[in-house]
């Protein structure tokens, strides 16, 4: 679900009293306070009447005019309780979300270019079930329905593509609902405390792992390859001579497997930013990502080197996170 | 051929949509039922057809029909509504219209927006349905319908999978139950205004009750209406039925074929100035008349009341030279007032200038060509009366009428051109306004000055409520004759020929229906007790809610303690409620925010007491916390040691799985909260 409603507000043909506008929106929900988990009560929770509501207070006036002036006192009659069951509605409308408990979890860290998706928890406290809230990000219209049971909880997701890399934070949601009558919007605008973590997008063919360096300490200047002991065997590398390849295995697996010599196990690996090709900052980056991903799927040892920051080489899920999210925030 | 069950059986698997639609087209037929009796029959063939259509697409799961359909069918139906009416404003083309647009909207329901603007049609549909009818039953009706409407309404707005219509249903009565206050509440204390613009003149056709002409066969039709015409309320025991005369229209001219009052309908052409020279005498009958709208300015009272009846503010009644009282104008809603009559009366000996009268030669007048053979008959009568004597010419045709072989029937058959030859001399059957006819022909013709009195004679006792309901089937016509030194002198010709027509409960019934019939055969007095109920139910409504005036609001703010009310009063009481209702609600969420979760007020207890004690208990400590700083605060284990069992047992209250088992509840809990020993400070 792409979120492309998000910047309908930089519009540039907008006249002056829109950016007038914008900027009381921008100010008012800078004053949103940031939270994981928001109660909602009456302090939170706007209520207004919408195009059907002002619909049916039409509707009443047409119905009030005609009782009068045919003098029909049943049309008072219905002219009046229509209005106090809009009224009812009105207040049965504040109630399903006045009450209600909204809560995100921590959204899972993404890679550019994904979308996040925020599962949102909302919790009903009440004996009675709530219907039709929906949740959607502030100014989008992709609402994501929910009916929320008696005392229990249900989950909505919402999904949004951040525009780039780093430690975004979760924009701003609305939770509305039009129960029971569809008169009157009852909307709450909450912005979350959480926020997401967008690792750069991984370049999509990088090349081959840079050359191992020789561990410090291991005494061996780097050498050639062809010793002709083998210690081992790792996925296959851009790169790799022919002869390396162990092809009965490829035959079987349609796997490209490549044999590891121990002189190779003496070099470190280092992932280092200066190394990354002639690209920009954000191409080194994404280059440094899918060579992550490369390293960690074959399992080896790696470090990363950027600039102001330097990881030491190990192996890993913990490694990986690591340098993704040094990635991510550097 | 679809058996039940199967029927039922797709119902319920039907998609979503295809149900709420199906329920929303039932809804909306419901609402048009009544309106049937009362639109052309093109247009309900039209309405219902596209309902029906509208459901097979749905059931099929068909495509709706383009907009061209649309177009046409509208232009059709507008075309059709200028024939049928000759116009497309007024009353009643507006109501075929809009019964038109709410049906050919049901084939546009495309998105839930088409859905409101066929809910709000439908709520307008229901007001045009009040125009024929402000009963009980319709009100019920109506009730049902609008309980319809917001169901579906409910309904259309929760988009998460198949909700129940029952559970809609259920949501949708509730807040019908919390509306209604509010709807007492302005009924109440609404303002009632004059119509703010002027009534469109056919706001009140067809009505039935008496008219202001006789052509025969008019009234047959009433004497089968048991709509009710008017209620009356006696301040003591009710005279007999005979006495009970409601004198309405006075009809003296005669074309051979209809009687016409003199002057015409209206409050000043009526019939010259009143009778200077009515004389009562004995007691009077006081009683509280509830007339029900006729669109007509006759204002219903018992021969003869001298005395105005007292009306609301803003009416104004007189009295016309045929002692008829009229009101300035028409009775257009249920009319409450309270009038005074004497059955003992006469009048009309003296003319407009006081000497007796010399002026009735136009109540001898006869169309020269009709009827030859009651001028003879006539003529024969007053041959053979003792010095032609009026009063025995009166007595003979009375006593012809009784002792002829004339009888009383409700289907008299087409008469001819000779409308009173025909009864005195062929059919010898018919009924009152024939007879009523027929003898103020042979009056005149027999030179006695006649004329015919139209209204109501009778009606029937409400043993529930204590009201007589006088219905159209009572309309009745009677003949007045003149006779120096009496002048006025009521005869009752119908009373000759079946006296049980008049002062006893027997009335020419139409047949009952099916439903009535079985019950009538199971037992007659349930019956007659069912309608006497059902009567009174009827009546209580009229009385408290459809004749709920502007005077009444005002006798009510008088009752509250406002000497002069005004509408302006009104407001303020309207006012004065609105705001209690703001305080009151203000009120109530204080008190709602303040329960809001009655496991953390506990905690937030336990808290408050352990920093009276001087234990840091910051505002999020969770028991497990407030457990360790208690443990931390060095206070003796016997204190200590309960303390900590009871944060255990509130933290498993709350976080402990429920399969579990052995969490207190949260009363028990709170119990002990007060039998726990608090520390103190220090």
């Amino acid at each position: 679900m792409p979120a492309e409603g998000i910047f309908l507000l930089e519009n540039s043909a907008a006249p002056p009293w829109w950016a007038w506008h914008a900027r009381l929106r921008a100010w008012w929900l800078a004053r949103v306070p940031l939270a994981d988990t928001l109660a909602l009560t009456q302090g939170n929770v706007y209520i207004l009447p919408t195009r059907a509501g002002w619909m049916l207070a039409a509707t009443l006036a047409v119905l009030l005019v005609a009782s009068i002036n045919y003098q029909l006192n049943l049309g008072y009659l219905l002219t009046f309780l229509l209005a106090g069951c809009a009224a009812a509605g009105m207040v049965v409308g504040h109630g399903t979300l006045r009450g209600l408990t909204l809560h995100l979890p921590p959204p899972q860290p993404l890679f550019a270019g994904g979308l996040a998706v925020l599962d949102v928890k909302l919790a009903n406290a009440r004996r009675t079930p709530r219907h039709a809230i929906g949740v959607a990000l502030r100014d989008t219209r992709h609402w994501a329905w929910a009916d929320v049971p008696a005392g229990g909880e249900a989950t909505v997701q919402v999904s949004f593509q951040p525009a780039r890399r780093g430690l975004h934070r979760v924009p701003a949601l609305t939770v509305e609902t039009r129960f029971p009558l569809g008169t009157f919007r009852v909307w709450t605008v909450w912005h979350p405390a959480a926020q997401v973590l967008v690792y750069p997008a991984p370049e999509p063919l990088p090349p081959a792992l840079p050359l191992g360096e020789p561990r410090a300490g291991s005494g061996l200047a780097g050498g050639a390859r062809a010793t002709g002991e083998f210690d081992g065997v790792r996925g296959y590398q851009r790169g790799d001579p022919m002869k390396l390849i162990v092809w009965k295995k490829f035959a079987k697996s349609g796997e490209l497997v490549a044999r590891d010599t121990l002189h190779m196990q003496r070099q470190a690996l280092w992932l280092d930013f200066a190394r990354a090709g002639g690209l920009g900052t954000e191409g080194r980056l994404s280059r440094l990502a899918a060579w992550v991903l490369a390293a960690d799927a074959q399992g080896l040892d790696y470090g990363l080197r950027l600039p102001g920051i330097e990881i030491a080489p190990a192996g890993g899920a913990a490694q990986r996170l690591r340098c993704l999210q040094a990635l991510a925030t550097c | 051929m679809l058996s039940l069950p199967s029927a039922r059986g797709r119902l319920a698997h039907l998609p979503r949509e295809a149900r709420d639609t199906l329920f929303l087209l039932a809804v909306i037929g419901w609402v048009l039922l009544p309106q049937v009796a009362h639109l052309p029959a093109w247009c309900s063939l039209l309405a219902f057809g596209v309902l029906f259509w509208r459901g097979v697409l749905a059931v099929r799961g068909r495509p709706l029909p383009g907009r061209w359909w649309l177009v046409a069918l509208l232009l059709a139906a507008l075309a059709a509504t200028w024939a049928s009416h000759r116009t497309l404003l007024g009353r009643e083309a507006g109501v075929t219209l809009v019964v038109i647009l709410l049906a050919l909207k049901t084939l546009e329901l495309r998105a839930r927006r088409d859905a409101l603007v066929v809910f709000f049609l439908g709520f307008f549909t229901m007001l045009t349905s009040f125009f024929h009818s402000q009963s009980l039953a319709t009100a019920a009706a109506m009730l049902v319908g609008l309980l319809g409407l917001l169901t579906a309404l409910v309904n259309a707005h929760r988009p998460v999978g198949q909700p129940s219509l029952r559970e809609s249903a259920w949501l949708a009565g509730r807040m019908a139950l919390a509306g209604a206050p509010v709807m007492v509440a302005l009924f109440v204390f609404f303002p009632r205004f004059a119509p703010l613009w002027g009534m469109p003149s056919d706001a009140f056709t067809g009505r039935s009750g008496l008219s202001s002409t006789l052509r025969v066969g008019s009234v047959a039709e009433l004497a089968l209406d048991e709509g009710i015409a008017l209620r009356v309320r006696f301040d003591g025991t009710p005279p007999p039925r005979s006495q009970l005369y409601f004198r309405g229209p006075v009809l003296s001219r005669f074309d051979g074929r209809e009687w016409t009052a003199r002057g015409g309908d209206g409050f000043e052409a009526m019939a010259g100035p009143p009778p200077g020279d009515l004389r009562v005498a004995g007691e009077p009958l006081r009683y509280e008349v509830t007339l029900e709208p006729s669109g007509r300015p006759w204002l219903l009272a018992i021969d003869a009341a001298p005395r105005p009846p007292e009306l609301p503010e803003r009416w104004r009644a007189r009295l016309t030279g045929d002692l008829q009282w009229v009101s300035a104008h028409p009775v257009t809603e249920l009319l409450r007032y309270r009038a005074e009559s004497y059955p003992a009366f006469s009048y009309g000996q003296a003319g407009r200038d006081g000497r007796p009268r010399r002026d009735l030669g136009a109540w001898l007048q006869l169309p020269p060509d009709f009827n030859p053979r009651t001028q003879a008959l006539a003529r024969q009568l007053r041959a053979q009366a003792p010095d032609e004597d009026p009063e025995a010419i009166v007595q003979a045709a009375l006593r012809r009428l009784a002792q002829g072989g004339y009888a009383y029937t409700l289907e008299p058959g087409v008469a001819g051109r000779h409308t009173a030859d025909e009864f005195w001399l062929d059919a010898k059957a018919g009924f009152c306004e024939h007879i009523a006819s027929a003898f103020v022909v042979l009056m005149r013709g027999a030179g006695v000055p006649a004329r015919i009195v139209t209204g109501f004679q009778g009606g029937e006792m409400n043993g529930v409520d204590g009201y007589w309901t006088v219905r159209n089937a009572d309309a009745h016509a009677w003949a007045e004759v003149w006779l120096a030194g009496r002048g006025w002198v009521r005869v009752d010709p119908t009373g000759a020929v079946m006296p049980g027509r008049i002062g006893q409960f027997q009335r020419l019934r139409a047949p009952p229906g099916l439903v009535a019939g079985a019950l009538g055969t199971f037992s007659p007095t349930l019956l007659a007790r069912l309608r006497a109920t059902w009567e009174a139910a009827n009546n209580g409504w009229n009385q408290w809610v459809l004749n709920y005036t502007q005077s009444r609001q005002f006798d009510l703010l008088r009752g509250l303690g406002f000497a002069q009310p005004s509408w302006e009063d009104l407001g303020k009481v309207l006012a004065g409620l609105l705001a209690a209702a703001a305080l009151g609600g203000a009120a109530w969420a204080r008190w709602d925010s303040a329960r809001h979760d009655p496991w953390l007020r506990l905690l937030q207890r336990a808290r408050q007491r352990l920093r009276q004690a001087g234990i840091d208990a910051p505002p999020h400590a969770p028991p497990r916390e407030l457990m360790r700083r208690v443990a931390a605060s060095g206070m003796p284990a016997a204190l200590r040691q309960p303390l900590a069992d009871w944060l255990l047992a509130l933290e498993r209250q709350r976080y402990a799985p429920p399969a579990a088992g052995g969490a207190a509840t949260l009363a028990t809990l709170r119990r002990d909260f007060h039998q726990l020993q608090w520390p103190r400070a220090a």
